[in-house]
């Protein structure tokens, strides 16, 4: 099943002159359980690929689905709706909110989607708990380490039905230890059916997905399945680094 | 993982319902518990606006001596001369005639060695009606012969205490306690029980009587009804606060608005977040509102506990200044709970205009952090220029209600409010046009002038309290200009502080209620002038006459025309030769001699319906026959008459009075004038000197001159002004700290610094001074539009002080303080 799929999409920023084309007549469809990297230079569009995927804005021309669903035509509520049920959001340098405990950043997805408070605390303490930050559960985010924040932020992102994660350099404030670990995170919750799609532009990191996406002034460059990431290391015994041939 | 939830709550639509809700105030009371610091000003206006009312209310509430003083729980009271001959039967009649009856008797007693006395008063504490005039402070009251309870002034002047023996005109007295009069702390006694004082000098007797009962007092009895106390036709002290205290809300809830903006723009990314997690605009709006509401809340309670804390503190200093005893609790409870609701109502409101504009912004530009783009500004303009045209309306509506008569007090309100909002849709195109208008500027005045306009939801509503603050000192200025250049209907200072007015015949149509003889009034004034210690005295007389305006204007002249006896033109120092000769009138009101169709009127000119009948269409003019109206008197200004409203500023001349075959209206009163101010002391014992012989007394007011009016409300502008200034100008400069370390990098050092500290004030001041004084005279050719006339008395140096000198002094403090090396932005909410 196609959890996310974006049909020649566009998007233009300014007028006349100052006209901007971020994105050009891009096509891309993600499947249930897959993991794409999108890699590109700055200013390639990643971002802005990443933001209209997730219906934070809408594309100039083209059409977005979701789980199946256009998001065209779809109201500001409808879309935020959306957003609570379907989509996940990990950001690279802010993710939680200040004044709420790790527990309160994860359930508020829940809450704000009408599920009772005590309801939503209890699904909220068993992700964390799978996660393996139970015991960071009571603390706000500024008793949290950065890997600790990002992967309460995935903890967040993944919280109930969620069928779509989108990341944007998840890693990008960590040392090696804790991308890998927030990495780690990413592929399990694509190995129970997650479409997830991250936007990096760490090789290092692409190595993760199923395919790799590159954008370049806009428009997709090349497409590439990549070897088995670093967890394949562990799944199957010895294998080459990435990116080192095979 | 296993975390998916399979139950959704249904039919909640797409806003979460009640737990998204309970989520989002959540998050703004953790905000606020975090976050309160840098809402502090705010919360401080917020506290300060609450607490200052109900400290207020408090005040105006209790300041006033009680409706029942002198009465007890009695409606009427009746006095009755020691001297009386049948005092005994007479008493007896007047109980038999009313039933209940409580009498009190008086014996004045001199302190040895003192000018100042007291009385020996019988009286009963368990008394039918007394029982609010006495109070036991301390022992028992007496219960018989040679048993007596004192106040602590005639303990002090005795040097008496409890248990002492105090020996008096052959009596001796063992004192059983402390007493007092709560309702009038000034009124020294010594009290015995009913019976004890043999030869009073007055008996007052309390009694219950419908307003219609007739009956026949004996003949000197004085009688008082507490139905004909004046009581206060206006608006009550209370309501006036809670007036103010609405007026001081708009101003703070401006400074609100300012800093809701910069806090909305401080959690622009945590809302951008939240935007991305699904929360609805709704929801985000909710974040804000909340925290509005916990701001007000928090400064209600803050303000409510400080403010009755401050009314318990000074509860008892009023009870000093007002000679009354007050209880604590007897607060006008209402204008409290309405102000703590429009405190909270306020801080709400100001928070929901950068509640919407946040939650209108597009989620990744909130998540990136830019502030909305701002309104056209011509769209808020002709928005605000609506609104103030509905402001100045009202406020037109509201000076005519009050010239005839009314109080117009909602008009005016809603009138401020109006004229305060549309200010401040005024204040984006002012503030929109700095931009541009910098363009020759240098770099450090070119980028707080475009910072100004590019964040004009802030600076706007800052702009907008600054200008607010100076529209209600030029308003008050403008009023008071117009007021007091209304040379027929003076307005001032009543008298100096120096000088008392021993009214012993009628005065502006009020007289005694039982006028006392020539030789009487003469014994009056030489018993207050020894009380007062001074021989500085100068009788006033009148004459039938006075001046009338005969035109259809709604004022006309007010004052009393005295005669310029010989010994009132050597009083002031005016020689014969000084005056011109046919002259009818002298006066110090400078403009009087050219008011037009000024009449000089005498003997019965009312009667004979000379005055017309009214203003309307088709009434008959005032006509100006030779039998009792002169028509347009030789009037000469003369600066040596006292320019004091109740003063003899102007009189008629001896030329005038012969010539017109007037008759002296006999003696007036006298005006007695000491070396010093007089004490209130000396007031309380004038009054009663005068008050026991049928006479009235008149003292300085508390009325101000229009130079203090004019500068305490200069004053008051440019403290608000500057506070406004102060509270504003560091926040838009604290959002900017970014930009300072750009231009550090650039090689800017500290001149740039406080440059575009002293031009973010300087141009707030200048533009706010510019905004308030043009919509304050908008307002004030509202208000006077009937009379427009006196709007031409403008108080130039006091506009030019709140026009140039605040942006001035602004700009130097601003320059002067923005030295210091900026701290780090502050930290986002969001990690």
């Amino acid at each position: 099943m196609t959890a996310l799929e974006l049909r020649r999409v566009s998007k233009d920023y300014g007028e006349g002159p100052a006209e901007v084309h971020a994105l050009r007549d891009i096509d891309l469809s993600v499947e249930a359980g897959a993991l794409v990297a999108v890699m590109g230079p700055s200013g390639s569009g990643k971002s802005t690929l990443l933001t209209i995927a997730g219906s934070l804005e809408d594309p100039t021309s083209g059409e977005v689905l979701i789980g199946g669903t256009a998001l065209s035509g779809m109201s500001r509520n409808d879309k935020a709706r959306l957003r609570r049920r379907s989509i996940g959001y990990v950001f690279q340098d802010f993710n939680l909110l200040a004044g709420l405990t790790a527990a309160e950043n994860v359930a508020l997805p829940l809450e704000l989607d009408g599920i009772a408070a005590r309801k939503a605390r209890v699904t909220s303490m068993a992700t964390l708990e799978e996660l393996g930050l139970a015991d960071r559960a009571s603390r706000f985010p500024d008793e949290l380490s950065g890997g600790e924040r990002q992967r309460v932020a995935i903890a967040r992102a993944v919280v109930g039905e969620r069928r779509l994660l989108l990341t944007d350099e998840p890693t990008g404030a960590l040392d090696s230890a804790n991308g890998e670990a927030v990495m780690r995170l990413v592929r399990a919750a694509c190995k129970r059916g997650v479409a997830g799609v991250v936007v990096t532009h760490d090789a290092q990191l692409a190595s993760w997905a199923d395919r790799v996406v590159f954008l370049r002034d806009g428009r997709v460059a090349d497409q590439t399945s990549p070897p088995p990431g670093p967890e394949s290391l562990l799944a199957s015994g010895p294998r080459q680094a990435p990116g080192t041939g095979q | 993982m296993s975390t998916s939830l399979r139950e959704r709550p249904a039919g909640l639509g797409t806003g979460g319902g009640v737990p998204a809700r309970r989520a989002m105030v959540r998050w703004a009371w953790r905000l606020f518990r975090r976050e309160w610091r840098q809402q502090l000003l705010v919360l401080a206006l917020l506290t300060v606006a609450v607490g200052g009312t109900i400290l207020g209310a408090a005040v105006a509430t209790n300041t006033p001596p009680p409706a029942n003083r002198g009465f007890g729980t009695a409606n009427h009271l009746v006095t009755l001369p020691g001297n009386d001959p049948h005092l005994t039967a007479d008493i007896a009649a007047i109980r038999r005639q009313f039933g209940i009856v409580d009498v009190i008797e008086d014996q004045t007693i001199a302190i040895r060695g003192s000018v100042n006395t007291f009385d020996l008063r019988a009286q009963n504490p368990s008394g039918p009606y007394g029982g609010p005039m006495l109070s036991l402070v301390a022992g028992h009251y007496p219960a018989g012969p040679g048993e007596v309870a004192v106040t602590s002034a005639v303990a002090s002047a005795l040097s008496l205490r409890i248990g002492d023996r105090w020996h008096e005109g052959g009596h001796a007295w063992r004192v059983t306690g402390m007493v007092e009069d709560p309702q009038n702390l000034l009124d020294q006694f010594a009290l015995v029980a009913p019976g004890q004082v043999s030869t009073p000098d007055q008996v007052s007797i309390l009694l219950d009587s419908s307003p219609a009962a007739r009956f026949h007092f004996p003949r000197g009895a004085q009688v008082q009804s507490i139905y004909s106390h004046p009581k206060s036709s206006g608006i009550s002290a209370a309501v006036i606060v809670l007036i103010l205290s609405t007026v001081c809300l708009i101003f703070v809830g401006l400074v609100a608005v300012a800093g809701f903006t910069v806090m909305a723009q401080r959690r622009l990314r945590a809302l951008g977040m939240l935007g991305a997690l699904g929360a609805t605009d709704r929801n985000i709006r909710l974040v804000m509102v909340a925290n509005g509401a916990v701001v007000g809340i928090v400064a209600t309670l803050l303000g409510a506990v400080l403010g009755f804390l401050a009314w318990i503190a000074y509860e008892p200093h009023l009870e000093t200044i007002t000679e009354h005893r007050i209880d604590l609790l007897s607060l006008p409870w209402w204008t409290i709970g309405t102000a703590m609701a429009l405190a909270i109502v306020t801080s709400v409101l100001a928070a929901r205009r950068p509640a919407r504009s946040a939650a209108g912004l597009p989620v990744v530009a909130a998540l990136s952090g830019r502030p909305a783009r701002p309104q056209p500004a011509h769209h808020s303009a002709l928005l605000g220029g609506l609104i103030l045209v509905i402001g100045l309306l009202l406020f037109a509506f509201a000076g005519s209600s009050n010239g005839n008569g009314g109080s117009g007090s909602l008009e005016i309100v809603l009138g401020l409010v109006a004229i305060t909002i549309g200010s401040v849709f005024l204040a984006s195109l002012a503030i929109a046009v700095l931009g541009p208008a910098g363009r020759p500027a240098p770099i450090a005045v070119r980028l707080a002038l475009r910072d100004l306009a590019r964040y004009r939801a802030r600076s706007g509503a800052a702009l907008g309290a600054v200008s607010f603050a100076v529209f209600l000192a030029v308003l008050i200025c403008i009023g008071a200009s117009y007021r007091f250049s209304d040379v027929l209907d003076l307005t001032g200072t009543n008298l100096a502080p120096n000088q008392l007015i021993v009214y012993t015949g009628c005065n502006n149509g009020a007289c005694p209620a039982s006028p006392p003889a020539p030789a009487q009034a003469r014994a009056i004034e030489a018993r207050v002038a020894a009380s007062l210690g001074t021989h500085d005295v100068l009788a006033l007389y009148t004459t039938s006459a006075t001046l009338w305006r005969a035109s259809t204007r709604n004022n006309n002249f007010t004052g009393t025309l005295y005669v310029a006896t010989p010994a009132l033109l050597r009083h002031y120092g005016i020689t014969p030769s000084q005056v011109s000769p046919g002259t009818d009138i002298l006066t110090s009101r400078a403009g009087l001699s050219s008011v037009t169709h000024l009449n000089l009127i005498f003997g019965n000119y009312f009667g004979n319906g000379h005055a017309g009948k009214g203003n309307g269409p088709g009434a008959p003019p005032a006509s100006c026959p030779a039998s009792d109206c002169l028509a347009s008197p030789k009037i000469q200004t003369i600066s040596s008459l006292p320019p004091y409203v109740d003063g003899p500023n102007t009189v008629i001349t001896a030329h005038a009075v012969h010539a017109l075959g007037l008759h002296l209206n006999g003696l007036a009163g006298y005006l007695i004038q000491t070396s010093q101010p007089l004490t209130k002391k000396q007031i309380y014992d004038a009054q009663q000197i005068a008050g026991a012989a049928g006479a009235n007394i008149e003292t300085k007011s508390a009325q101000p001159s229009l130079s203090q009016l004019l500068d305490s409300a200069t004053a008051f502008g440019l403290l608000l002004a500057f506070a406004v200034l102060a509270m504003t100008v560091g926040l838009i400069r604290a959002e900017t700290a970014s930009d300072l370390r750009t231009l550090a990098a650039a090689g800017a050092g500290g001149t740039t610094r406080r440059t575009l500290t002293g031009a973010t004030a300087g141009a707030l001041g200048l533009l706010g001074g510019l905004l308030g004084t043009a919509v304050a005279y908008l307002a004030g050719i509202a208000w006077f539009h009937s009379t427009p006339g006196n709007l031409t008395h403008v108080p130039i140096v006091n506009l030019a002080i709140l026009i140039i000198g605040m942006p001035l002094a602004a700009s130097i403090v601003g320059w002067l303080l923005a030295g210091r090396e900026p701290p780090t932005i502050a930290r986002q909410p969001i990690e």
